[in-house]
């Protein structure tokens, strides 16, 4: 079970963390992905053995405002690609990493389409085929289409 | 609890679809939409006429559903039902939205 095994380390024990954990039999990076929390956005990597059958999660908290963490490139190689991924989606800064190019997006306009706050354009311009009544009238936010979060609303809040 | 089945394709069973629009509001990705309308329909006996919902079309848009089977789990009245079909290659982004008489593909049973 994922939520088992999830180490949490301190942001700047990050690196120390996962040269352990390769050092400690877990060699393998399968994962290095960003959970957007609100305030914070939780840094999550999953490591393995060779057999695959053993795995580590690490996991920490970096302030959504300014996100920045150290680059996990110098101790894991296979991690680069995945933090220039998280940097372009969710606007995270890896500290020492050796090749910091946009890896999928040609730039993202400082709004990461992955982070809740950035709207996704095409839920506000299309209309939602699930309408009944006017949006006009819809009362809450339990009522907004699936996909569209209040905070992208003209005078809404998140 | 029912045997895993391929992620293939969604089927429309029409008879059974009342247009609740139930798939239409919980689909994350807005790839269904479906025109309706209403009937009165006269039985004989009966006091007053009833208001039934007549399906007219129901889409599918194969270019953005992400076959996640909300939609099959959430129908109130099993209207929709996985179904393996391959042969989905489109000519254009346009061919992957599948109306109302596509989503039986042709393979339809019931
Ligand atoms: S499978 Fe998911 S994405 Fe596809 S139509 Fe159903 S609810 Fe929408
Ligand atoms: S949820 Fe089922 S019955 Fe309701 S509109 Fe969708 S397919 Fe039809």
């Amino acid at each position: 079970m994922i939520a088992d095994d999830m180490l949490e380390v301190a942001v700047a024990e990050w690196a120390e963390a996962a040269r352990e954990a390769r050092d400690g039999g877990l060699p393998f990076l399968e994962l290095l992905t960003v959970v957007d929390r609100g305030d914070e956005l939780d840094v999550v990597a999953r490591m393995s053995d060779a057999s695959g059958r053993l795995s580590l999660g690490l996991m920490t908290r970096v302030a959504a405002d300014a996100p920045r963490i150290e680059s996990l490139a110098a101790v894991l190689p296979a991690a680069s690609w995945h933090e220039r991924e998280v940097a372009e989606m969710f606007g995270v800064v890896f500290d020492g990493h050796p090749d910091p190019r946009p890896l999928l997006l040609r730039g993202t306009a400082g709004a990461p389409p992955l982070r809740r706050g950035t709207p996704l354009a095409v839920r506000l311009e299309r209309a939602w085929p699930g309408e009944v009544e006017p949006a006009s009238r819809r009362r809450s936010r339990q009522q907004l289409p699936p996909g569209v979060r209040p905070e992208w609303l003209p005078g809404g809040s998140a | 609890m029912t045997a895993p089945t391929p992620h293939h394709f969604i089927a429309l069973i029409e008879d059974a679809c009342t247009s609740c629009l139930i798939c239409v509001q919980e689909c994350p990705t807005w790839c269904i939409s479906l025109d309706s309308h209403h009937e009165e329909v006269s039985e004989p006996g009966a006091r007053r006429p009833r208001t039934v919902s007549v399906l007219d079309d129901f889409r599918i848009d194969y270019g953005l559903c992400m076959y996640c089977g909300i939609c099959v789990d959430l129908c109130p009245f099993d209207a929709l039902e996985w179904r393996p079909r391959v042969g989905y290659q489109a000519e254009g982004r346009d061919d992957l939205v599948h109306d109302i008489a596509r989503l039986d593909g042709g393979t339809s049973d019931g």
